[in-house]
């Protein structure tokens, strides 16, 4: 918890459909031990499941999509993408950094 | 004999500011789709209605949904 520049993220991926649907929660948990042991935080694993591609990417029309929610800090996101992207049954991923919840309001102008 | 020549323009307000959205989520097809032409073109400002603001996100939203297979990046005309 003591990490001073935890993100929150929001990471897409897209898996080869031939991939049995059961087993994509836990390899995807293998996964994510890179960003607990990075001292980060995954607060949600959401798989899609199956669903048509609009267009095709390596000869595949369909592909299994998994949102995860977490926090961390940059390179540790930076690597578990890394990670991903080496598994040649994961077709594509997307990291997005989500805005933070709290805006201090700032004033706008101030006057001189 | 002459035409009506000039049209009232409808005063369209930004659905987005009058909801006060501040994040357009890639993940939301429906919402997107409302949003793109039926070739899969991005919408023009004075067709959606948008601020310039919120059509910047929506058009960062689509291209981001576009990279993951979510929206064509053309769709065959019928």
């Amino acid at each position: 918890m003591g990490s001073t520049l935890a993100r929150h993220y929001e990471l897409m991926v897209i898996l080869d459909a031939d991939l049995e649907e059961r087993t994509v929660s836990p390899s995807l948990d293998q996964y994510l031990g890179v960003v607990r042991q990075g001292g980060g935080v995954v607060e949600k694993v959401d798989v899609w499941g199956r669903r048509r591609l609009s267009y095709e990417i390596q000869k595949n029309h369909e592909g299994i999509y998994a949102v995860i929610d977490l926090h961390a800090e940059p390179a540790v996101v930076a690597e578990l993408d890394r990670q991903l992207l080496l598994n040649e049954s994961v077709l594509r991923t997307k990291v997005i950094r989500l805005p933070e919840p709290k805006k201090p309001r700032q004033p706008r102008r101030v006057a001189a | 004999m002459a035409k009506a020549a000039v049209r009232k323009p409808k005063k369209k307000v930004c659905v987005f500011c009058k909801d006060k959205v501040d994040y357009i989520d890639f993940k939301d097809t429906s919402l997107l789709r409302k949003y793109i032409s039926d070739r899969g073109k991005i919408r023009a400002r004075r067709v959606s209605g948008n601020c310039s603001q919120h059509q910047r996100d929506v058009a960062t939203a689509v291209k981001n949904s576009r990279e993951m297979a979510l929206l064509p990046y053309t769709a065959t005309a019928r």
